[in-house]
């Protein structure tokens, strides 16, 4: 009764992994869905602010977020308004100084596609990306 | 004998336990055209099971997409969609983005239905910002202008917003690139200008570009040759 039971066990978890490694197998070297760019630079609340004013801070949010509330001294720089938002920042932009980008919180991609455009289209040094976006700025207030 | 009763009825439970939204497709491709401004996904279901299905929840991963539904709650037998509109803005490539739904016949459990929009590039310019840094000469700088696809570009328009700063377009290195070569003519003050990168394809709804440009007031005049 026992080794049947067993038995049964063994083969109905192995029935559900044969789809599991065929579909491990076909999509290996994809990229998931949900994957970020893998070359964002991270930064902490606490440590950027020990930055001071050397950073330049970016808020990838949309503008009514924005306008209701952001990082003192933020520039606004998202997607949909790339080409109109992007030369305030550059004015504002130094060799020196670092870019930390945000969004609203840590599931959220706007700061990590920011980030990435800014590094390999604008080819600027020293972005990071927010850990927690703007919800763990305000928890660290 | 009694253990293959009892695995039958676990293996048949969820079969007659709750109605079940199938989705036609959880993904969708999409290929908008150099003029659209957004990318519409169909996203079609129906409830298969014999109890209505309530949708708790939509919830798109980026702020750049919409979607919208007609009705929450599904019949027994009933079909609809979910439509989901990616503003293209000023994005290029190719772009994934996906939509969370959660249904009451499977709470706690997201359905991730996926978006994927390649979005043609007719130019690829690189780097799109030019610094002149406090220690640099004012002397040329370039930006490769790299033509996508089949795209029959066979010219540039490049203007600056700032009179010191000189443009002049080259052809090449490779068959489909050109060359913009960069120049400040004035030293002493700074400078933040756009050039404006117009190709010559599509001429019936033309398409403007841009890079940007900054000149550190320290920068020195070049070397006379």
């Amino acid at each position: 009764m026992g080794r049947v039971l067993v038995r049964q066990v063994l083969f109905l978890l192995g029935l559900a992994f044969l789809p599991a490694i065929g579909q491990a197998l076909y999509y290996r070297g994809t990229a998931s869905w949900q994957q970020r760019p893998v070359d964002s630079a991270a930064v902490s609340v606490e440590e950027a602010k020990n930055w001071g004013g050397a950073v330049l801070w970016v808020d990838a949010r949309a503008e009514e977020p924005f306008a209701k509330a952001h990082v003192p001294g933020a520039l606004r720089l998202d997607e949909d308004g790339w080409d109109t938002l992007l030369p305030s920042v550059l004015a504002a932009w130094s060799p020196e100084r670092k870019v930390v980008v945000y969004c609203s919180r840590e599931t959220c991609n706007a700061s990590h596609a920011v980030a990435e455009r800014l590094r390999h289209e604008v080819q600027l040094k020293n972005i990071y990306v927010l850990q927690g976006g703007w919800e763990e700025w305000e928890n660290k207030k | 004998m009694k253990t293959r009763v009892l695995f039958s009825l676990i293996l048949a439970l969820p079969l007659v336990a709750h109605g079940a939204l199938v989705w036609e497709s959880e993904s969708a491709d999409l290929h908008p055209s150099l003029q659209d401004k957004d990318a519409v996904a169909h996203f079609k279901y129906k409830n298969t099971g014999d109890k209505p299905i309530k949708i708790v929840s939509v919830h798109p991963s980026c702020g750049c997409t919409t979607a919208a539904l007609a009705k929450d709650v599904v019949d027994p037998n009933e079909s609809g969609e979910i439509t989901a509109t990616f503003h293209i803005g000023d994005r290029s490539g190719v772009q994934q983005k996906t939509i969370g739904v959660t249904t009451d016949d499977k709470p706690g459990q997201v359905t991730l239905l996926k978006l994927k929009a390649t979005i043609p590039q007719l130019l690829k310019i690189s780097p799109t910002f030019l610094f002149w840094a406090p220690t640099d000469a004012l002397d040329p700088k370039p930006i490769t202008v790299t033509v996508g696809g089949d795209f029959p570009v066979t010219k540039l328009n490049v203007t600056a917003t700032d009179k010191a700063i000189t443009t002049e377009v080259k052809p090449g290195p490779g068959e489909k690139d050109f060359r913009i070569f960069v120049t400040p003519t004035e030293s002493g003050r700074p400078i933040n200008a756009a050039l404006k990168i117009e190709p010559d394809f599509p001429k019936e709804a033309p398409k403007t570009f841009y890079a940007n440009v900054r000149v550190d007031s320290r920068a020195k005049a070049a070397a006379k040759k």
